[in-house]
């Protein structure tokens, strides 16, 4: 793809989209209206710089990134799975009091909509591949909240001989929170928390 | 049913198989059976005695030998009993009473797991509550709880 100094090598009638007033002197910009009137030799150099410098933005990020990334973090659908107490404080986060919909969190029931994974309680080992195929069901991109002391460590059962002693031995863990179980304030700072770290990280 | 009774009746049945009934807490009694005896008593039991339910079957762990335990309940008798056998430590094996009481099934597939004790002729003798490819008994004596990092588990991803 040609850089943006494309006029160097265009020939005299070139209708540079930058319309500087240089190639401006040698010929009168082309409204963007009539463009259907140019000729082919015109148009082409016209739509390629147009192009390259929009494939450049893509390619930097900058251009439609941040629009899913805004979108994305702002409606994060947690898988609809519960695994122990914990999940009673995640059913309790969605209800009346604490009303988690309000920042665009709606848990989902399949694992095909979702892209925020909360793993709420004891993890075992027979539960343990269950959990690692229903992450790599979730489309890319997606995210793991492992919430409550036994997703985090094993908890009180971390010798335990069933027990996963954390769930980030089997999946990535971006955001840990800790509590016995964690109130449904500390699920939505956690949420929150994870809004923070997916800004940051612009994916 | 009194204790006696019952007792009367096994050694008419089964005389000099080391069948013995003894009282127990309040139960129909508790019978100790040598494992060689299982099939015949709990048929006997089932059919002639009307135990058509099986609580549940336990295993223990006594280091040099293990014990299996069996609860039944007679709807007509409405009394439990408890049956009771000790197998050795060095090759812990029973024949299985899934033929007489089906109930028996997950709780001997339990008792292996946990225990070790193997039941020969079980229809489908495998992992309950752990996964497959799990290596341990872990409610044995000789099982030691583990840091994490020690214990290694084989998970098996289908």
């Amino acid at each position: 793809m040609s850089a943006p100094s494309a006029s160097v090598s265009a020939p005299a009638p070139s209708p540079s989209a930058s319309g500087t007033p240089s190639s401006a002197a040698l010929e009168p910009a082309v409204p963007f209206i009539e463009i259907e009137g140019l000729r082919t030799e015109q148009f082409i150099p016209a739509a390629k710089e147009a192009l390259s410098s929009l494939i450049a933005e893509q390619a930097q990020g900058k251009l439609i990134r941040p629009v899913f990334n805004w979108a994305g973090r702002n409606s994060l659908f947690p898988l609809h799975w519960g695994l122990a107490c914990c999940a009673i404080e995640f059913a309790s986060a969605f209800g009346a009091r604490f009303d988690a919909e309000r920042f665009g969190i709606v848990p989902r029931s399949s694992p095909r909509q979702c892209d925020l994974l909360i793993v709420n309680g004891t993890v075992t080992w027979k539960v343990a591949h269950k959990l690692i195929t229903l992450y790599e069901q979730m489309p890319e991109p997606k995210w793991v909240i492992a919430m409550g002391n036994c997703a985090t460590g094993g908890g009180p059962f971390r010798t335990a001989y069933s027990v996963v002693p954390g769930v980030d031995k089997l999946v990535p863990v971006d955001i840990y929170i800790a509590g016995c179980p964690p109130r449904p304030e500390a699920l939505l700072d956690g949420i929150l928390k994870l809004e923070e770290l997916i800004r940051e990280r612009g994916e | 049913m009194a204790t006696d009774e019952l007792n009367q009746r096994i050694q008419q049945r089964f005389p000099d198989r080391g069948i013995t009934v003894e009282p127990f807490e309040g139960l129909a009694g508790r019978v100790l059976f040598p494992p060689a005896a299982a099939l015949e008593l709990f048929r006997f039991l089932r059919d002639d005695r009307s135990f058509h339910h099986l609580s549940f079957v336990a295993g223990v762990d006594w280091k040099s030998e293990r014990e299996v335990v069996y609860a039944l309940w007679s709807d007509t008798e409405r009394d439990y009993l408890l049956l009771s056998t000790r197998v050795d430590a060095s090759d812990p094996h029973l024949e299985s009473a899934t033929s007489v009481w089906p109930s028996a099934n997950w709780h001997e597939r339990e008792a292996w797991e946990m225990v070790g004790i193997r039941f020969d002729h079980h229809p489908d003798l495998r992992h309950l509550l752990m996964p497959d490819g799990y290596e341990f008994h872990p409610l044995l004596r000789s099982f030691k709880l583990h840091e994490p990092e020690e214990l290694e588990v084989k998970v098996r991803h289908v």
